[in-house]
């Protein structure tokens, strides 16, 4: 009786999830550590050092229930547990819980909660210190020689690679040819994804690259550094070394220098990789001291990981150097090459001054950017995130008009909403149609419904159930 | 909801009453040394929950106020640069500046004979000011950044073992009504000794936590569970407050804690006894009245025969102080 099933294509490609760092959603990184197994986990736990990165990257009730258990010698019954949150804290609570027990930090129990013991004893001793861990980084000791690398030129370095890299993705294609990042990058970058080879050897950017260079500097680099991890494994790396160095750096300070000496070859061969990514600044390729930059010592933190960007000089456009008019004129204050790449994306350049980019947000600029895969969210949030000191104090940030019209353009684009399910068709009669759709309403499957001709469509969750009620019945009036 | 916060913590350095607490038995007390270490792991535990969360710390020294630590770097001590790769550095700096300025000032009260009162009110006051600042500076800083959004979200925490000093109610009084303009929440964690009525207030009035220490050696724990978690997450997280407040007011005259007292009709200053003249506005009262509130007194409070202590008063209004 369920006649032709048909089975509509997603039509567009799913937008892809763009959460960022939001309050809601977890790190990056706490949703990747909580694919690996307990084995690996509980290694990477025994370092003081990578047990308080982790624990800064936890959402705050998380972080907040961790402190409280980690001084108890006993269980606490989940009931008392319970009882500590108030009662707009339950959903939280519960997730609280489950994320934590995924990250096996708090091992999920009916009964009574406790730590992790090695957890619970790393990340004391990371609070009271002590230990002979050296988790932290082995300074080396000041010579006169060479004295540690000034945090300028520390700074310096670390955004001349990053936006190397950066330059290096929105101006593939284009015809200019700027520096090359080492073949290490490139590697990275194809395998994640971001660009990829079009005839033969030229890498181009793919419409995640796209999205990717609007992401804030802080998610691009986790975004990348997760790329590294997983391709960690297939290197044959130990994943618990690299984990542990990535988060041992995150605990280093800026402007110092540290040996190697300490470290396992995974994590020497590693220096390499992170020099390219600019996290680490080596004198020459053999020193044995190494100096994290700050790229590096954010990565667990919230401040911004680059400094200034190069270009106007008075260092002003740190904040922010777009101004956007109500009549989609668009101002931008700066002479970096990387942000002019970037806006370019979305905008139409009409005209450039030694420290100023005019251009104006069209139409058709919008819908080129959309065609590359970027979401009016994310043109809407960059223009957020670079907005001129000028343009706070207005309310709202962005004109309205703006804003709207670049949402109603992307919606211009997806006027087509699909869904996957089963059409039914050929009921013998009206009665049996309705006390069939009758059923599919009650689950709340129907998606569209044509009494006339006796047919509606349901979603593909209703389907085995609506079957099997269709089967019932048809046996029972056979019968 | 996940922003950075600022805590500022006052301590109670008084000599005298920490030696009371050591020796203590019932309840088993605490000595400084303990305090100070579980001290340290809390601070430090602040610090570990968000890399952009800062700190100060005052210590309240019997006759003076002494900043002892704080994170924008305003105290430096000349401790070595240590290379110990088993610690945090910025926790390392932070337990060595605050032990290294704590003994340098305790070293220099020995041998005193009569220990002046802390300088609680000081501190308070340093705090409020340390805590304006910050805002006012990161308000202006961040015109171009997250706006408003970035501010601190401050509180201050007071670990007292001193008794009240009644002398003091005005200027802790006007202290807390700074703190609920500045919207700084007060957290008071009474160690040793009975309940601080002035303090107590303070938790009351700024939706801070009061918690009387029971078992000192849990320290740790009730500082934890209570005093680490930021303004914004006691939405999730309750805190323990105070189901019964003790909202009695000094006297402007005699300095006393006073049960019923005498208010000026103009300026609301509070007195224990009738008066003619108000000290603080000089209004002059009709001898009628006066004659009448003095013939009314022993009614009000016969002599003797005390009234216990006032009910709970939930929602109680307090007088609000004026310099006296």
């Amino acid at each position: 009786m369920a006649g032709p099933s048909i089975r509509i294509k997603q039509a567009g490609e799913s937008s892809k999830s763009t959460n960022t760092s939001g309050d809601d959603s977890s790190h990056r990184l706490v949703t990747f550590l909580q694919s690996q197994s307990q084995n690996t986990l509980t290694r990477l736990y025994q370092k003081p050092s990578s047990c308080l990165s982790i624990f800064r990257l936890l959402r705050p009730l998380e972080r907040q229930l961790v402190m409280n258990l980690l001084w108890l010698e006993m269980p606490v019954p989940a009931a008392t547990m319970a009882a500590w949150v108030t009662r707009e804290g339950k959903r939280p609570y519960h997730d609280a819980l489950s994320n934590l027990a995924r990250l096996h930090i708090l091992p999920q129990s009916p009964v009574k909660h406790a730590l992790n013991p090695t957890f619970k004893s790393s990340m004391r001793q990371a609070i009271t210190g002590g230990g002979s861990s050296g988790s932290f980084g082995v300074l080396t000791e000041n010579d006169d020689k060479h004295p540690p690398p000034d945090i300028e030129s520390l700074d310096a370095y670390a955004l001349e690679r990053w936006e190397t890299i950066l330059y290096y993705m929105v101006s593939s294609g284009t015809g200019q040819f700027p520096t090359k990042p080492s073949q290490g990058v490139l590697y990275l970058l194809q395998r994640s994804g971001l660009m990829a080879s079009v005839h033969g050897n030229t890498l181009q950017i793919t419409s995640a690259g796209f999205q990717f260079l609007l992401h804030p500097p802080h998610e691009q680099l986790w975004e990348l550094l997760l790329q590294y991890l997983q391709m960690a494994e297939e290197r044959q790396m130990d994943l618990v070394e690299v984990l542990s160095f990535l988060l041992m750096l995150s605990a280093t300070e800026l402007g110092k220098d540290y040996s190697t000496e300490n470290l396992s070859a995974t994590q020497k061969a590693m220096l390499e990789d992170l020099r390219d990514y600019g996290l680490i600044k080596q004198r020459t390729a053999t020193s044995r001291r190494f100096s994290p930059t700050r790229l590096a010592t954010t990565l667990t933190s919230s401040s911004p990981p680059l400094p200034t960007s190069t270009g106007t000089g008075n260092g002003s456009q740190a904040q922010g150097f777009i101004v956007l008019e109500t009549n989609y004129r668009l101002y931008a204050y700066t002479d970096n090459p990387l942000q002019i790449a970037v806006l370019n994306l979305f905008v139409t350049l009409k005209s450039r001054f030694p420290n100023l980019v005019v251009g104006q947000i069209t139409r058709d600029s919008v819908k080129k950017a959309l065609a590359n895969g970027i979401t009016a969210e994310q043109v809407i949030s960059y223009l957020i995130t670079h907005a001129h000191p000028q343009m706070r104090k207005n309310k709202p940030l962005l004109p309205v008009t703006v804003q709207d019209q670049i949402r109603l353009w992307e919606l211009e684009k997806n006027r087509v909403k699909s869904q996957e399910g089963y059409l039914y068709t050929a009921f013998a009669s009206q009665a049996d149609y309705e006390y069939v759709l009758n059923y599919a309403k009650q689950l709340d499957v129907v998606l569209w419904e044509n009494s006339s001709r006796r047919c509606f469509f349901g979603s593909v969750e209703g389907h085995a159930n609506i079957r099997g009620f269709i089967e019932r019945r048809s046996a029972a009036g056979n019968a | 909801m996940d922003k950075p916060s600022h805590l500022s913590v006052v301590i109670d350095l008084s000599l005298t009453q920490w030696t009371l607490c050591a020796q203590s038995t019932n309840p088993p007390g605490i000595t400084l040394q303990d305090f100070l270490s579980q001290l340290l792991a809390f601070l430090n535990a602040h610090i570990a929950c968000k890399d952009e969360n800062t700190l100060a710390v005052f210590g309240a020294f019997p006759g003076q106020s002494v900043m002892l630590y704080s994170s924008t770097g305003e105290v430096t001590t000349t401790t070595a640069e240590s290379t110990d790769a088993n610690t945090y550095r910025p926790f390392r700096t932070l337990d060595s500046t605050i032990m290294s300025s704590i003994a340098e000032r305790l070293d220099s009260y020995d041998g005193m004979t009569e220990e002046a009162p802390i300088g609680l009110v000081g501190c308070l006051t340093k705090a409020l000011c340390y805590i304006n600042r910050t805002i006012t500076t990161a308000l202006s800083s961040s015109q171009g950044g997250e706006g408003a959004a970035a501010s601190v979200d401050p509180r201050i925490l007071v670990l007292s073992v001193s008794p009240d000093q009644s002398s003091t109610y005005i200027p802790i009084m006007n202290s807390i009504f700074s703190a609920q303009k500045l919207k700084v929440t007060i957290d008071v964690g009474k160690i040793f000794g009975a309940e601080n009525v002035f303090l107590q207030q303070a938790a009351h009035l700024t939706g801070g936590a009061y918690v009387q220490v029971e078992r000192a050696d849990a320290l740790l724990q009730y500082m934890m569970m209570s005093f680490l978690p930021a303004p914004a997450i006691r939405q999730l997280i309750s805190v323990p407050t105070q189901d019964r407040v003790d909202f009695r007011a000094a006297c402007f005259c005699h300095k006393r804690i006073v049960e019923i007292g005498f208010v000026c009709s103009v300026c609301l200053s509070i007195f224990c006894q009738p008066v003619p003249v108000c000290s603080t506005c000089r209004t002059k009262f009709p001898m009628k009245t006066l004659q009448r509130l003095r013939d009314a007194r022993p009614l009000a409070a016969p002599p003797g025969n005390a009234p216990p202590r006032p009910p709970v008063q939930k929602n109680g209004t307090t007088t609000p102080a004026r310099p006296g």
